[in-house]
């Protein structure tokens, strides 16, 4: 996250725009306790950090983002801006170099030291494929292919022999 | 759970440091691997996402502690009911997708399917216990995760809608009563102590409310690069701090204002004994007060975890369900009066 302008020690909360004696405009970003001590106006509601940051990028689409898509479902990456939401687990590999620094704007990193998940994905995929291999069947069958046919059939009585054992 | 009585388990009471945190909730948010995000997703996309989250529930056997509902049976005016009782979100009853959702019979566990995400799913508990909710939900996620490929990479962890939710997807959060500090006028530097490490701080029901009745809710925000047991280590080291102040100008009060306090408390039970016409809000900070008189021993006629039923009870959907009728406000506001009045006779 963000670190105050002037301490550089806790998260920036407010946004202060100065205007100097000879009217150049500068903008600070600050906490909430330099804020106070500097005397920023209280009235200036503090911004709730993740809110602000999705908020600047919804203002802030580039005719680029237009041209940048997800293969898997499509989304544009200007699309994303505007709805704040990705359309697919694909599009973070899609957009990577576009988010990776929104994502360390929001969180102050890029790297999950959390837990994992294993045992659905494993699941998953074995549902996948007897899913794959049912369509298989069905087209040999269609296609008047027995041959074919009597091997997929094997191939998922062998997964269905691996899953259980 | 869909009816009205009994209340939420986690609405007892029964709970640590009951009379300052009134519970504390860890919710999951997680993608199923291979469909469109909500989104991106077609209606028929929706549907299958509530199908196979509808399959898990049941091949995890949580059918037998609960219930879950279709998208049909998810009408507006149950949406609102389950919204008031912390189960929902607003957003997952405005929303125009297809959605799911089961809940525990005693409330301490619920999940939406297709709100922002395919799955949302939080623990509900009573008092300061984050090992309990984190515990309850943990388990939950690991009985759906053996059943449903989870959207997860090595780097961002487990992929959600919004990049602020990626990673751990969990959000920690503590609901406080906070009578002490707001009387004292010291609730905006304590508070500001959470927003300082980078906390939420929120009212009531959460985005965009206001404080009603002294309550807060304070949440973690960062979601990546910090682990499970972090962030609510995090929350919980605030919440910590928080209880603490609110102790000392609780006993600062009753040191030094003692017959103010009295007063406040008093005429706020008496107010609710005897109005004839009580809107929602107005029963809502009426009973917070009498919580806070409750928890100080001031009024020893009532204990916090009738306070905390009625908190729900008055609501607007709570209480047709409990009157059994549907009302239109002006009729709803004298019912909610005599509703009231009945039960603190008991």
């Amino acid at each position: 996250m963000k670190k105050c302008d002037i301490c550089g020690k806790f998260e920036a909360q407010m946004k202060v725009r100065q205007v100097d004696k000879d009217g150049k405009q500068s903008e600070v970003e600050v906490c909430v306790e330099c804020a106070r001590q500097r005397g920023f106006s209280e009235a200036e509601k503090v911004k709730i950090h993740v809110a602000e940051v999705l908020s600047e990028m919804k203002q802030d689409v580039k005719d680029d983002d237009r041209k940048v898509l997800c293969p898997s479902c499509g989304m544009s990456y200007a699309d994303f801006k505007r709805l704040g939401r990705l359309g697919c687990a694909q599009c973070y590999d899609s957009f990577r170099e576009r988010l990776e620094p929104l994502v360390r704007r929001l969180h102050g990193a890029v790297q999950h030291v959390g837990k994992s998940t294993t045992t659905g994905r494993k699941h998953a995929q074995e549902r996948m494929n007897r899913q794959r291999l049912t369509e298989e069947l069905d087209q040999a069958i269609k296609n008047e292919d027995y041959e074919k046919a009597a091997a997929v059939r094997d191939q998922m009585r062998r997964l269905e022999t691996n899953a259980r054992g | 759970m869909l009816a009205a009585e009994p209340v939420g388990r986690w609405l007892g009471a029964a709970g640590p440091e009951s009379d300052i945190v009134v519970s504390c909730r860890v919710r999951l948010a997680r993608n199923i691997a291979d469909a469109p995000f909500v989104s991106m997703a077609k209606p028929t996309d929706q549907s299958r996402v509530v199908d196979t989250v509808r399959w898990a529930v049941q091949d995890a056997k949580l059918l037998e502690q609960g219930r879950f509902l279709d998208d049909e049976q998810l009408t507006e005016e149950r949406g609102r009911f389950l919204l008031e009782r912390h189960l929902v979100s607003p957003d997952f009853v405005s929303t125009k997708v297809r959605r799911g959702f089961y809940v525990a019979s005693d409330e301490s566990l619920s999940l939406m399917v297709n709100e922002e995400d395919h799955l949302r799913f939080q623990a509900l508990v009573s008092g300061f216990d984050f090992a309990l909710a984190y515990d309850t939900v943990a388990r939950l996620d690991s009985l759906l995760d053996d059943q449903i490929g989870y959207a997860f990479s090595e780097q961002f962890g487990f992929l959600t809608a919004c990049p602020s939710n990626l990673g751990t997807g969990m959000r920690a959060s503590v609901l406080v009563h906070l009578p002490g500090l707001v009387l004292t006028r010291e609730i905006e530097k304590v508070l500001r102590g959470a927003v300082h490490v980078g906390l939420l701080v929120r009212g009531l029901y959460g985005e965009g409310s206001d404080t009603k009745g002294y309550f807060f809710q304070i949440s973690n925000q960062k979601t990546l690069g910090v682990s499970e047991a972090e962030i609510i280590e995090t929350v919980s080291a605030s919440c910590r701090q928080v209880i603490d102040y609110e102790r000392k100008a609780r006993e600062y009060l009753v040191e030094n204002l003692r017959n103010e306090v009295e007063d406040k408390v008093f005429r706020s039970l008496a107010m609710l004994r005897s109005a004839r016409i009580l809107p929602s809000d107005e029963a809502t900070n009426l009973l917070a007060t009498v919580r806070f008189g409750v928890s100080m021993g001031i009024i020893n006629e009532l204990s916090l975890a009738q306070v905390s039923r009625l908190l729900i009870l008055v609501r607007p959907e709570n209480l047709q369900a409990t009157l059994g009728e549907k009302l239109a406000t002006p009729e709803r506001d004298v019912r909610r009066a005599a509703f009231v009045r009945e039960t603190l006779v008991n």
